[in-house]
């Protein structure tokens, strides 16, 4: 639970700095397709593997999952006339005859009608999230933080020797 | 104090997380290291813990092994505890093994080739006494469950109380003891309910008869009858001299019609005011009589006179032995009432809340399955076996499971179960299980078949009341139950018992009866019962039958029929006395009423249709009189003109 606190407080941290936006908006839409998958099929456990093995902010990405969880909630019954009519699609009957018949695929759960409808809307929304997330976390640093941080309170917070020694903590450990 | 504007930086740090993998390594040696070291003891006090809250008694593992890279599951040395005497098993199982395909699992289905269940024991004894969980505190509120299975009980418990509440069986003992019931019915007295009706009836009979008799008196007299007579005869009918004579004639005669026609129509509306009072009249009879018939039986059950018919002996003798199959027959079809879907039961969604799956909770799971792939779950072959040992009390056992399957029409088989063996330290042999599950059709079919040829029974109870006690020391038996459910509503079941060699033993209060009754039984050798339940659910009705009915019928006849006829006829004398006078005065009374409306309404009717005979009659006579009067002067006329004509002409 610490663990996970401390990547969602790395999450704010990063957010309000100025670097790191590419891991930012990866993290942030690869936790729209955990979102949009059930927990216990492969692409969930393809998605953590990305997130866990390279440098995706990981605060990003789970909070990011816990959101779009409820997004795709509301999405179900939509998704599952969007994966009823592609399942039941007689063209793509022999590809996935032939995906349900092989090793691992199955484990994807495709051939369920809401899975399928949620994969593929996550899938195509995935370059999308990518290109977005980076915009709004641009534009949010533009706008917002630098507002921010040319109050005076801000102002007069950084001169404060709490927060040197915070500056000079995160200097050195990180 | 130092000022500093410098935001915190962030270090510039590689794309792959290499600092992670020494803890991942860690982390996956630990789960490799428990999983070989303590899973296997933890899955199997799992199991052990999970097995007592389930079924409310001690399960014991000897030992359980896994192999993940064989999939495969072993074992060993099952133990559950007989929650009624805990210091044995209900049943043991030597070992439980299977193994699942890899192949098939990388592909997301189950699929074990073959499951080996070996040395089945029942009812072996246990080192120690097993642990037994104590019953729950009855909840003041019913739950769901209660609520059944209080049902179902309910249910069996009228079935037992419809049976016995004639005790035929202590009834015929005193019969056979005491010898003679009459010097009770000497003194017969009860207050019939069919007595105290017929009075209310007798009652309501003279108030209608004196009714009707007020409403005969209003119909159209003899009196009246003439004056419509006189009144058509004065009409003139012929010899018109002017038209207006005729129209004043036909006013006439209309006029009369109507007056007639009134009188006709009160009539016929009193004849159907009288056939619906008879008619309720005989419905309040009908249902008198229905109330003499119940009196007398409550009277014969009053004096104990028993019926000597096979059916009601059957059950007074085999329902305490059929009780706990009927007690779980009902179970299972109040079970099958709850929950069986609304589709086999032709109950509407609105006859209960049902919970049903939503597309939009679960989706639907499509299944591209082609020849010869793995259907989502299939157990190929269960092979069960155990041998008999001269010191345990293994049975010898040979049987197989085939195809137990998530789609048999990818299988192509049906799932079929055959366990035969028997149990010589239980005196069992002949033991058949045969059971066929088939899906593929439309309305899938259930066949079953369970057998033994052959069994021990010794000490078991038949009878056993006040009066008399029935049962058997010894005797071999033989079971057979078939039958099949189709499409999950139509039930078929017959299950078929025979004892042989059988001693048996019979005490009752009386030593008279007590010879009687071994005098009888000794001739029964041996006893056929059957039992079968026909119909779709829920509602099927279960019929037991025996051999044995119909012998102790023939039996009793001989000893007791005379005396149960002659308390029969008193009872019917005294019934006749009671209420067969009223009963005889009340049918005469209404038939008189009867007889006596219909004679006045019809001679009325009769009188009424002479008059307006005749009325008709005289209509058509004016009629023919008017035409016939325009032709001759016609004629006159047309003659008259002639003769004009000619003296114009000069002829």
């Amino acid at each position: 639970m610490s663990l996970l606190l401390k990547q969602i407080f790395n999450f704010l941290k990063l957010l309000n700095s100025e670097t790191e936006t590419t891991p930012l908006a990866y993290g942030l839409a690869l936790g729209l397709i955990l979102g949009f998958a059930p927990f216990f099929s492969l692409q969930t456990f393809l998605v953590l593997m990305i997130v866990f093995v390279f440098r995706v902010q990981l605060g990003a990405a789970f909070l990011s999952a816990f959101f779009f969880k409820l997004v795709a909630f509301l999405f179900d019954y939509p998704a599952h006339l969007l994966g009823k009519s592609i399942l039941e699609a007689e063209p793509l009957r022999p590809a996935f005859t032939e995906l349900y018949n092989l090793p691992i695929v199955p484990m994807t759960r495709f051939n369920n009608s809401i899975v399928m409808g949620s994969m593929v809307v996550s899938f195509f929304l995935y370059p999308v999230a990518v290109f977005g997330f980076r915009k709004l976390i641009e534009a949010y640093r533009k706008t917002i933080v630098s507002r921010f941080k040319n109050t005076k309170f801000w102002k007069a917070f950084t001169a404060t020797k709490v927060y040197n020694w915070y500056a000079k903590y995160t200097e050195l450990y990180g | 104090m130092t000022t500093s504007n410098a935001t915190p930086k962030i270090k510039t740090q590689s794309f792959v997380r290499w600092n992670a993998l020494i803890p991942f390594l860690c982390l996956c040696i630990l789960v490799t290291l428990y999983f070989h070291f303590l899973f296997d003891g933890q899955l199997r006090r799992t199991i052990e813990w999970t097995g007592y809250k389930a079924l409310g008694a001690e399960v014991n593992i000897a030992s359980l092994k896994t192999s993940f890279f064989d999939a495969s599951i072993q074992i060993e040395g099952i133990e559950l505890t007989d929650a009624e005497m805990p210091a044995q098993n209900s049943i043991k199982i030597g070992s439980i093994r299977f193994g699942m395909l890899w192949d098939a699992f990388l592909r997301l289905k189950f699929v074990i080739n073959e499951a080996a269940m070996e040395q089945i024991e029942f009812g072996s004894p246990r080192k120690h006494p097993g642990k037994v969980a104590p019953l729950p505190p009855t909840s003041q509120e019913p739950g769901m469950l209660s609520t059944v299975g209080e049902k179902f009980k309910n249910e069996a418990q009228k079935e037992i109380e419809s049976r016995y509440e004639d005790n035929i069986l202590g009834d015929i003992i005193n019969l056979l003891g005491s010898g003679d019931k009459n010097t009770a019915l000497q003194n017969l007295t009860a207050t019939l309910p069919s007595k105290a009706m017929i009075e209310k009836f007798q009652k309501n009979l003279d108030e209608k008869q004196k009714n009707w008799n007020l409403q005969l008196k209003s119909l159209p007299q003899g009196q009246e009858i003439q004056a419509l007579s006189d009144r058509l005869n004065k009409i003139q009918s012929k010899d018109f001299k002017t038209p207006q004579e005729l129209a004043t004639a036909l006013q006439q005669l209309q006029s009369l019609f109507q007056d007639a026609d009134n009188k006709y129509k009160k009539i016929e509306s009193l004849k159907t005011d009288f056939d619906k009072d008879l008619k309720f009249l005989q419905t309040e009879y009908q249902q008198i009589e229905k109330q003499v018939k119940i009196d007398t039986g409550d009277l014969e059950k009053r004096f104990k006179i028993p019926k000597l018919d096979a059916k009601s002996l059957t059950l007074a003798i085999f329902n305490r032995y059929l009780a706990p199959y009927r007690a779980k027959f009902f179970k299972y079809q109040t079970l099958a009432k709850k929950y069986l879907p609304p589709k086999f039961l032709h109950k509407t969604e609105s006859d209960e809340n049902t919970i049903q799956a939503h597309p939009r909770e679960k989706g639907i799971t499509y299944e591209f399955s082609r020849k010869n792939s793995y259907p989502m779950f299939w157990v190929k072959r269960i092979s069960i076996s155990s041998k008999a040992l001269p010191e345990g009390n293994y049975g010898n056992l040979k049987g197989e499971v085939t195809n137990i399957t998530s789609n048999q029409v990818l299988v192509g088989q049906p799932t079929k179960a055959h366990i035969a063996g028997d149990f010589p330290s239980k005196g069992i042999s002949g033991f058949l299980l045969d059971l066929s599950l088939d899906n593929r059709p439309i309305e899938s079919l259930i066949q079953y078949l369970f057998k033994i040829d052959s069994y021990d029974i010794t000490g078991k109870v038949l009878v056993n009341s006040e009066e008399v006690n029935i049962g058997f020391n010894k005797a071999q038996g033989s079971m057979k139950l078939d039958g099949s459910l189709t499409g999950f509503k139509k039930l078929v079941v017959a299950f078929d018992n025979q004892f042989k060699k059988i001693d048996y033993s019979i005490a009752t209060n009386n030593e008279n009866a007590t010879q009687i009754l071994k005098s009888i039984f000794n001739g029964i050798p041996s006893i056929h019962l059957m039992a079968s339940a026909q119909g779709e659910f829920p509602n099927i009705p279960l019929s037991v039958e025996s051999s044995l009915g119909t012998d102790l019928q023939k039996g009793f006849q001989k000893e007791i029929q005379a005396k149960i006829s002659e308390a029969q006829k008193k009872i019917q004398i005294y019934i006749d006395q009671e209420i067969g006078k009223q009963k005889a005065q009340v049918d005469g009374q209404l038939d008189k009423l009867k007889l006596t409306i219909q004679n006045e309404v019809n001679k009325a009717q009769g009188q009424l249709d002479e008059q307006k005979k005749k009325a008709e009659s005289k209509v058509n006579i004016a009629k023919k009189d008017s035409e016939n009067q325009g032709r001759k002067k016609l004629e006159i006329e047309g003659k008259k003109a002639l003769d004009d004509l000619k003296k114009q002409l000069g002829f």
